[in-house]
C-alpha cells in the first residue's frame, strides 16, 4: 500500500507540478488583471476558454466548529451548494466525495490537514470549511488551499442566520472566484423564466441554480417576456391578462403591477435601455411592427425602426447607443444593428434562414437563436459581425438565450431533455448544465443584471 | 233457461238476416240499423252520401272548406318549417363561419388563393348579418421565437381584415387580436402539426 501511494505519488508529481504552475501563472495574471481591470479582465477569460483545463478541487464535508452539534445537516449540504456553484462556474472540476481518504481526525486548518491525502487523489485545490450555530444564528467559514504547497490561498467567515445557509455559501463562493479569477463569480444573481406547471404561462423566479423557487405572477393566462430592470428592483413582462397583449411593470420590492403600455395592437418584445429609464418596444400602433422609445411611464419617446417588415426583439449595447433587433426586412427573420447616433442600419446575421431573439452582452457580444437544420441553436457574435460561434449543437432546440450580468455566462431554454428547461454554459458553449428541473416547460429566461 | 235460447236465436237469426239485406238492399237497412243500435261506421258514412241535393250541396262546401283549412295549415306549417330550415341553415352557416379557419405558409401571411373564396364567403355572411361583429385571431406555429410569433400573428389576422375591408366590409366590425405561438390547435412537433397551427380563426362577437 505505502508503495503505491508513493509510486502514485511520484506519478502525479509532474501533473502537480504544472497545475502548480499553473496556479501560480493564475496568481500573477489575477495581479495584472487588478491593474488593467478593464482589458485583462475580457482577456483572461476570452484567452483561457478554448483550452482551459479546468482545476481539480475536493471539498469534503464541513466540520462542525462548536460544542453542540446543531443542524448536523449542514455538514454535507454546505459542500454540496458550493460544489454544485463551482461547478456550474466551469473553472473547476469537483472530485467525487467517494475517492477521499483523509482520515476523521483533520481539522480545518493547515496544521491539521494531511496534503499528501488530497495530493494523491489527484486534487489541485482543497476546499475547508467549519460552521456554528447559536440558536439560528449562523458562523461559517471557508479556507481554501494549494494541496501542492500546503498554502491557504483564501480564508473567510459569513455570518447570518440558518435559513440564510444558501445565501452564504454562494457569498463566499463568489469571494473565492473572485480570489482566483479577479472577476466575482454569477452564485448570487438570480432568473426570472416562463414557467408552464400550472398549464398557464407565469412568471417565476429562482437563484441562478435553480433552487429558491417562486411563483411571481398568477394570472391564468399567457405571461411572457421577463426582463429585469438593471438595478433589479423591477421587471417588465407581457401579460394577455386583459385580453390582449399588455406591458406590465413589476415593483419587485413593493410587490405592485403597473400597467405601462396597452395600446391598440401588439405591446410586447420589451427591452430595458441601460441606464434603467428607458423601455424599446415593438408596438403596432402604426398598423405595422415597430419598435418604439418609451421611458418608464409608457410615453413613447421616439420611433425607433421604420419599415414595411416586422421589427422585434430589442436589445441594447451596454453604452446605450447601438441596438441590435430582429426583422424580417430581408424575407426571413434575421438580426440587425441600429446605430442610434446616425440611424444606420446593417444587418448581421447572414447565415441560416431564421435567427432571432438577440441578446447583447456586458462584454460586447451578441447572442441569438438561429435556425439553419430546422432545430434552433444557440450562436454568439460581435457586433460587427465577425466571429460567429456556435454553442449547442446537436442537443434538441435551444433557445431564448441572456447573458449573465458579467457577460461570461449564458443561460438558455432547451428541449434536449425533452420538455423545455434552463441551462447555462459558459459564454463559449462549454460546460453546460440543466438548472431548472420542474414540472412542465421553463422558457424564456432572463438573468439579472446586477451583481450583488 | 228458454226464454234465454230463444232470444239467443232469435239474436242470430236478426243479424244474419241484416247481414244479407245489407248487402242487397240498403234503403231497407237503415230501419233495420236503427233498430239493432249498432251501426258499423261504413254503413253510417253511407247513410250520408246519401242526402237530398240540398245537404249534398252544404257537404260539398263544408268539404271544401274543410280541405281549404287544412292547405292553410299545411303552408303555414311548411312556412314555419322553412323558417326553422333557414334559422338552421344560418346557424350552420355561423359555425361553418367560425370553424372554418384559413391557413398560412411557415412566416408568411399573405392569404393563400384557395382561401380567397372562403374569405369571400365570409364577406357575403357578414353581409347578409349586419347584426354581427367579428374576431379574426392570428397564430403561428412553435417554431422561432414567441415575440417575432406574436408579430407574426397580428400581420397574419390583420391580412384577413384587410381583405374583409376590400370586400367593402366596415372596418369596425372586425376587430384583430394576436396569439402567436401560444395557442396551438395540433400540440405535434411535425409539419402536420404546425401546418394546423399556421392559422386564423373567426369569431362571431354579437353586437
Amino acid at each position: 500500500m505505502k508503495l503505491k501511494s508513493i509510486l502514485a505519488s511520484k506519478t502525479f508529481f509532474n501533473k502537480r507540478a504544472i497545475f502548480h504552475t499553473l496556479i501560480w501563472i493564475l496568481v500573477l495574471w489575477i495581479g495584472i488583471i487588478f491593474q488593467k481591470k478593464e482589458v485583462e479582465a475580457r482577456l483572461y477569460i476570452d484567452i483561457a476558454s478554448p483550452s482551459m483545463r479546468k482545476i481539480s478541487i475536493a471539498i469534503p464535508d464541513f466540520k462542525y466548529l462548536g460544542k453542540k452539534n446543531e443542524h448536523p445537516g449542514l455538514i454535507s449540504k454546505f459542500p454540496g451548494i458550493i460544489s454544485n456553484d463551482f461547478d456550474l462556474s466551469g473553472y473547476f472540476r469537483t472530485l467525487d466525495k467517494d475517492s477521499f481518504i483523509e482520515g476523521p481526525g483533520s481539522g480545518i486548518t493547515r496544521d491539521a490537514i494531511h496534503f499528501k491525502d488530497w495530493s494523491v487523489i489527484g486534487a489541485t485545490l482543497l476546499l475547508k470549511g467549519g460552521y456554528e450555530c447559536i440558536g439560528e444564528q449562523l458562523k461559517v467559514e471557508a479556507r481554501l488551499f494549494d494541496v501542492f504547497s500546503g498554502r491557504q490561498l483564501y480564508g473567510k467567515r459569513a455570518l447570518g442566520l440558518v435559513e440564510q445557509s444558501r445565501y452564504l455559501m454562494h457569498r463566499l463562493g463568489n469571494d473565492i472566484i473572485f480570489t482566483l479569477t479577479g472577476h466575482p463569480g454569477p452564485f448570487l444573481t438570480k432568473m426570472a423564466f416562463v414557467g408552464t406547471s400550472t398549464g398557464h404561462k407565469e412568471i417565476y423566479i429562482s437563484d441562478y441554480d435553480g433552487h429558491n423557487l417562486k411563483q411571481t405572477t398568477s394570472y391564468n393566462t399567457i405571461t411572457l417576456s421577463p426582463r429585469w430592470s438593471p438595478s433589479g428592483d423591477r421587471m417588465i413582462y407581457t401579460s394577455f391578462r386583459d385580453s390582449g397583449t399588455v406591458l406590465f411593470m413589476h415593483d419587485m420590492i413593493k410587490g405592485s403591477v403597473t400597467k405601462i403600455s396597452d395600446r391598440k395592437g401588439l405591446n410586447i418584445a420589451a427591452t430595458w435601455k441601460p441606464n434603467g429609464k428607458e423601455l424599446a418596444l415593438t408596438l403596432t400602433i402604426g398598423g405595422n411592427p415597430d419598435i418604439y422609445l418609451i421611458d418608464i411611464t409608457g410615453k413613447i419617446l421616439k420611433k425607433l425602426t421604420r419599415n414595411w417588415g416586422i421589427d422585434v426583439s430589442p436589445t441594447f449595447s451596454p453604452d446605450g447607443k447601438k441596438m441590435a433587433f430582429v426583422s424580417n426586412r430581408s424575407g426571413s427573420p434575421q438580426v440587425y444593428v441600429l446605430d442610434l447616433i446616425n440611424n444606420k442600419v446593417e444587418r448581421l446575421t447572414f447565415e441560416g434562414n431564421y435567427n432571432t431573439s438577440p441578446v447583447w452582452s456586458k462584454l460586447d457580444r451578441i447572442a441569438f437563436a438561429g435556425s439553419s437544420d430546422g432545430h434552433f441553436d444557440i450562436y454568439t457574435i460581435s457586433p460587427d459581425g465577425k466571429d460567429l460561434h456556435r454553442v449547442t449543437k446537436e442537443q434538441g432546440n435551444n433557445e431564448d438565450p441572456c447573458w449573465s450580468p458579467d457577460g461570461r455566462y449564458i443561460a438558455f431554454s432547451s428541449n434536449r431533455t425533452g420538455n423545455h428547461h434552463i441551462f447555462i454554459a459558459n459564454a463559449n458553449g462549454e460546460n453546460q448544465r440543466q438548472v431548472t428541473f420542474f414540472k412542465g416547460d421553463q422558457l424564456s429566461p432572463s438573468w439579472t443584471q446586477h451583481s450583488k | 233457461m228458454k226464454r234465454n235460447l230463444i232470444i239467443a236465436t232469435l239474436v242470430v237469426f236478426a243479424c244474419s238476416f241484416i247481414f244479407l239485406l245489407s248487402s242487397c238492399a240498403k234503403k231497407q237497412v237503415i230501419t233495420e240499423e236503427k233498430e239493432i243500435k249498432a251501426p258499423p261506421k261504413e254503413v253510417a258514412k253511407v247513410e250520408k252520401e246519401k242526402p237530398p241535393v240540398e245537404k249534398e250541396k252544404e257537404a260539398e262546401i263544408e268539404r271544401a272548406e274543410r280541405v281549404r283549412l287544412e292547405r292553410l295549415k299545411e303552408l303555414e306549417f311548411a312556412k314555419k318549417r322553412e323558417a326553422e330550415a333557414i334559422e338552421a341553415w344560418k346557424e350552420r352557416r355561423a359555425i361553418k363561419f367560425e370553424a372554418e379557419s384559413i391557413y398560412f405558409d411557415f412566416d408568411k401571411s399573405f392569404i393563400r388563393t384557395e382561401y380567397r373564396p372562403d374569405l369571400k364567403k365570409k364577406a357575403g355572411y357578414l353581409k347578409d348579418n349586419p347584426n354581427i361583429n367579428i374576431r379574426v385571431e392570428g397564430n403561428c406555429d412553435e417554431r422561432g421565437t414567441s415575440e417575432y410569433n406574436l408579430a407574426l400573428g397580428e400581420r397574419r389576422a390583420n391580412s384577413a381584415k384587410e381583405f374583409l375591408l376590400s370586400l367593402g366590409i366596415s372596418p369596425d366590425r372586425i376587430d384583430t387580436i394576436s396569439y402567436g405561438e401560444e395557442r396551438p390547435l395540433a400540440s405535434g412537433h411535425d409539419e402536420g402539426s404546425w401546418a394546423q397551427n399556421r392559422r386564423d380563426d373567426f369569431v362571431i362577437i354579437k353586437k
